[in-house]
């Protein structure tokens, strides 16, 4: 215990914290209306239990030396798979997409806890194999290791997860020393693909939504609508904001799915530029104290660790603020700790407490 | 373990995730900094509903102040301004308030370029603003307008003057006849309510409510009032508008039904003040109600008015044209004396025909023998004016017609004025392309022929009889109120001018008129009036079917106040068809003037009935009791007795009271005596 509060990674404690109080306070706000017209503040509720659920679970893992999960890589991979097939099978359509499955009473999105077993699998996996990793060859297998989950997560069709993979990826290999080069040579792979993915993988929906980000006035009542009203709620926040629940736009409902993927428009709106400048740099802190984690780790696999957590922050940060800003296509990727949703909420309390656990495991005592 | 190199891509990452970050807050200051007040507005928009407040229309009054026409409170149902809307709501809509589907959607498209809420349908019902009320939630987009709706009070009470509203359309939008009118306002159409539709309409107002995504209003947010367009008050006399045209429709209908005139149904009447020009009293027949109007006219009333051969519609006052006839004779008259053509004592002999013209006579044969101005203007004989017209030519006769107005438009403040036609050789040939024949100045000299005027430039010509020579422009408002009653402006008026004529010669036209209305003259019932009324008869020919009566005054001829024109369609002689409507016309005036006894009202007329009711059954009842009592013959011989005593003692009691009364005047006239006695020896002494 001494050991966990000497190395204790405060910077990082206190940004997630305050951001998870600001998140209950927004959700509150985006679903004022729906709990004043049903008399019950159901989404708060369920958001701050689960908060403290999060929170406990997350001190308990604390005991426990991340090293250990090396040696459960392979379990983990195998369940993770079969979780996802499970899902393709058993789960329930919703918004489009089979992303959820019924567990007891609660529906839980798999492809949630699946960035969190992938981050761990892929780290082990990559570990093992950093002192080969040379040449470009030699990362094929790190790609066929990661292709099937990619595939399974795509297949939901959940685009956004499986972009989120791509992303942790593309950190781990990147700080792994993939050279510059391959990266020049897969993105031109990767554009010249473009068609023939537009033209087989891409489902309807998807396509859509990347004509509508290109010009959302496509379809002002249709999918260009949300990012239509995200802007109009952010830009009329100007510096100051609206203030707490007086935001037009998310309290008279112009604005949808202002509790999940477009809870920054309503930081946006209610608490104007100073509002959301201070929650960009919380996230800014996570993303420095994560680097910075990995910069200090005891070995590889903390690094690679640490580099995959906060390669996947990263990535939904910039995505999901981009999408409210009208700067990044709508993928569905709720923001960290502000967005409403239990799994979410959990993975990301997981991945927060793995990068405090890489963090107080260090036994060289250093900052 | 890792090298360097991947500790320098730890750093390399860090930088890149920094720079991202500073694009995000970059991108976020532009949006809420630098356009923030773009995206306000948008916001504004988004949850800002803007419906307007009509502006109540000013209201009419008569020249005392009394309410022609006012505003009754109603609702619109309007859509809500959109780019798109929901079609199923649309369809919705469209069976609640029974407008088809394609109207609805040609009004939204008509209102494309305007901000304003689409109006759909005005002056609902109380029902279906309860059933709208009651969905609103499955008709995000319907708003409810409070909406005036104009109300003519007297209904039919001069319509032709006041005209009516209706909702303007998008041809008067786009023809620039009301071109700043959003569309769904109410605006003038015809009369009044057309001229003076920018005084009267008003500015109106907005309110701004606050709604959620479904369009239910969260909150208000901000009124701004409408302002209520100026009220009128007008020159018409409502008394005298009323009694006249209760008067046509009986006396209409009187000449029809003696067949005096069977097809007597058209008529138009102008009562106007010549000192100013007022018009006292406008009149057409047939009429129409202005309120059928209001909220949209049924096909069935419309075809009614529209298929009437007699076109209610039309204000015959100011553009019905008709041949002036005889009443054309003081033209002919006037340019005969400026001329100095004729002498005022000259006799002119009326064999039945005019000697160059000899088919050309007098109406029914007649032969009047030695004729002086005055005599020929009174019995209006054709001959003696066919004189007149023959020596001052049809040049003159042109020229002197225009400066008493004929062929030119009064400028009256209603719209539609016609400006009829005086007869010239340049007429004669640009309609017939024939030269010009004396017959034809025969005919221009009585007013028949091409002459055509409009009975409001008769009234004009008469006024400038009546008033020694000056010619007004004819109005009908006086004044602009603010609606609390002050007077707020009035409208421009030409000037008022002296028309080229002589006091002389208008003196003689004005004896020839006194001299029509005595007896001899062709309207001569008209001595019975209490003060003096000058008229002038006429007929004006009709092709068509039975003459035109015309009927022509001004009164009191010692300092006229009134002018009235009267025209009966088919009416034949304007002495009988016409001249009656004058007649009343100077009735009422002279009766407002206190001249005349007012006219029993309805309470007393009811009394005088009552009265005369209780008097029968009084002298029926004295009746009963005389036959009673002769039955009873010991009965009456008692009453005889009873009788003769009583006058016995009657006659005792008299005598006494004399021989009384000759006592008392004795002892007077004693004592006078002694008191006389008793002066004269002081005057002794």
């Amino acid at each position: 215990m001494k050991r966990i509060l000497r190395n204790m990674d405060w910077w990082l404690l206190f940004a997630v914290l305050i951001l998870m109080g600001c998140g209950l306070g927004l959700i509150d706000s985006a679903t004022h209306s729906f709990a004043v017209s049903t008399g019950k503040s159901w989404h708060f509720s369920r958001q701050s239990t689960f908060m403290l659920i999060a929170l406990v679970l997350a001190m308990c893992t604390l005991r426990f030396d991340y090293r250990i999960l090396k040696n459960y890589a392979t379990p983990f991979y195998i369940f993770n798979v079969l979780i996802l097939i499970a899902v393709m099978l058993f789960g329930h359509t919703q918004l489009g997409a089979q992303r959820w499955i019924q567990i007891g009473g609660f529906t839980v999105q798999p492809s949630e806890f699946a960035k969190v077993f992938l981050i761990i699998c892929l780290a082990a996996f990559m570990e093992k194999r950093i002192e080969w990793l040379e040449d470009f060859k030699d990362y094929i297998p790190v790609f066929i290791y990661i292709f099937i989950p990619f595939v399974l997560v795509l297949k939901q069709p959940d685009l956004g997860t499986s972009l989120t993979f791509m992303a942790i990826l593309l950190g781990m290999i990147f700080v792994s020393g993939f050279k510059i080069r391959w990266f020049v040579w897969c993105t031109t792979l990767m554009v010249s693909l473009m068609p023939l993915m537009w033209k087989f993988v891409l489902k309807d929906y998807q396509k859509n939504r990347i004509r509508v980000f290109l010009n959302p006035e496509l379809d002002p009542y249709g999918s260009g609508y949300h990012v239509i009203q995200s802007k109009i709620a952010i830009g009329s926040g100007g510096l100051f904001g609206k203030g707490w629940l007086e935001g037009t736009q998310s309290q008279l409902n112009f604005l949808p799915e202002n509790h999940t993927d477009f809870i920054f428009a309503v930081v946006g709106e209610e608490f104007g530029f100073i509002g959301a400048a201070f929650i960009i740099l919380m996230y800014f802190i996570i993303i420095w104290r994560g680097i910075t984690i990995a910069l200090n780790a005891e070995d590889d696999f903390g690094t690679l660790l640490a580099v995959g957590v906060t390669s996947m922050f990263m990535f939904h940060i910039m995505v999901n603020i981009g999408m409210t800003i009208g700067i990044m296509p709508v993928t569905g990727v709720p923001l960290p700790f502000l967005s409403y949703g239990v799994s979410s909420l959990l993975t990301n309390t997981m991945l927060i407490a793995l990068l405090l656990n890489i963090r107080v495991s260090d036994q060289k005592l250093q900052f | 373990m890792l090298n360097k190199r991947n500790m320098a891509r730890l750093y390399a990452m860090f930088w890149l995730c920094f720079f991202l970050f500073v694009v995000l807050l970059g991108r976020m200051a532009y949006m809420q900094l630098w356009r923030g007040d773009y995206y306000a507005k948008q916001a504004d928009g988004n949850r800002l509903r803007q419906s307007r407040i009509l502006a109540p229309r000013g209201m009419i009054y008569d020249c005392n102040g009394k309410e022609l026409v006012n505003n009754l409170p109603g609702y619109a149902v309007a859509l809500q301004k959109q780019s798109e809307y929901d079609k199923e709501m649309l369809k919705r809509l469209s069976v609640l308030i029974d407008i088809p589907l394609e109207k609805i959607e040609k009004k939204i498209k008509d209102n494309e370029y305007y901000s304003e809420p689409v109006v759909l349908k005005a002056n609902i019902s109380p029902e279906l603003v309860t059933k709208i009320e009651e969905q609103r939630r499955d008709l995000p987009d319907v708003i409810l307008q409070v909406q005036p709706i104009r109300n003519y009070m007297h209904n039919t009470l001069a319509v032709h003057a006041l005209g009516y509203v209706g909702e303007v359309s998008s041809y008067e939008i786009e023809n620039g006849l009301y071109k700043d009118v959003p569309q769904g306002s109410i605006v003038g159409k015809s009369g009044l309510e057309k001229t003076y539709d920018k005084v009267l309409r008003g500015e109106d107002g907005v309110l701004m409510e606050e709604v959620d995504v479904a369009g239910n209003v969260v909150q208000h947010y901000d009124t701004v009032d409408p302002v209520q367009g100026k009220s009128l008050k007008l020159t018409i006399d409502y008394d005298l508008q009323y009694k006249l045209e209760k008067f046509i429709d009986q006396h209409l209908e009187y000449l029809r039904k003696t067949k005096l005139a069977p097809k007597a149904r058209a008529a138009a009447v102008v009562a106007l003040d010549p000192r100013n020009g007022a018009v006292k009293a406008i009149i057409s027949r047939p009429d129409y109600n202005p309120n059928l109007f209001v909220n949209g006219i049924s096909t069935k009333d419309w075809n009614a008015i529209n298929n009437d051969p007699n076109f209610p519609l039309n204000n015959k006052a100011i553009n019905g044209e008709y041949p002036p006839g005889s009443t054309f004779k003081i033209v002919t008259g006037s340019a005969a004396f400026e001329l100095n053509k004729v002498q005022l004592n000259e006799l002119i002999y009326d064999g039945g025909f005019h000697p160059l013209v000899p088919t050309m006579g007098n109406a029914g044969g007649e032969v009047l023998g030695w004729l002086s101005f005055i005599k020929g203007l009174a019995m209006s004989d054709n001959v003696y004016f066919y004189e007149l017209g023959y020596r001052v030519g049809i040049d003159a006769i042109a020229k002197y017609a225009r400066i008493y107005g004929f062929g030119e438009l009064t400028g009256i403040d209603i719209e539609g004025e016609s400006s009829g036609l005086v007869a010239s050789k340049q007429v004669k040939m640009d309609i017939w392309n024939e030269g010009w024949r004396l017959g034809d100045t025969f005919n221009a000299a009585i007013g028949q022929g091409f002459n055509l005027s409009t009975p409001l430039q008769l009234a004009v010509m008469l006024s400038c009889v009546a008033n020694g020579g000056i010619k007004h422009q004819p109005y009908l408002v006086d004044e602009y109120l603010d609606p609390d009653g002050t007077v707020f402006g009035k409208p421009e008026r030409k000037e008022s001018r002296h028309i080229d004529v002589s006091q002389r010669t208008i003196d003689y036209m004005r004896d020839g008129m006194s001299a029509t209305t005595e007896a001899g003259g062709t309207a001569a019932y008209f001595s019975s009036l209490p003060k003096k009324v000058a008229g002038k008869t006429g007929t004006a020919e009709n092709p068509h079917g039975r003459d035109h009566g015309l009927f022509v005054a001004y009164g009191p001829v010692e300092d006229p106040e009134l002018v009235v024109v009267a025209i009966v369609e088919q009416g034949g002689y304007g002495s009988s068809s016409a001249g009656p409507i004058v007649y009343e016309a100077f009735e009422e005036f002279f009766r407002s003037q206190g001249l005349l006894p007012p006219e029993p009202t309805k309470e007393e007329l009811e009394a005088m009935a009552r009265v005369e009711a209780a008097a029968k059954a009084l002298a029926e009842k004295t009746e009963r009791m005389k036959r009673e009592a002769l039955a009873d013959k010991k009965a009456q011989e008692a009453l005889k007795k009873a009788k003769a005593e009583a006058e016995a003692e009657l006659k005792k009691e008299v005598a006494t009271k004399k021989a009384d009364e000759d006592k008392k005047k004795k002892s007077k006239s004693e004592k006078k005596k002694k008191a006389k006695k008793k002066k004269d020896e002081n005057k002794e002494d």
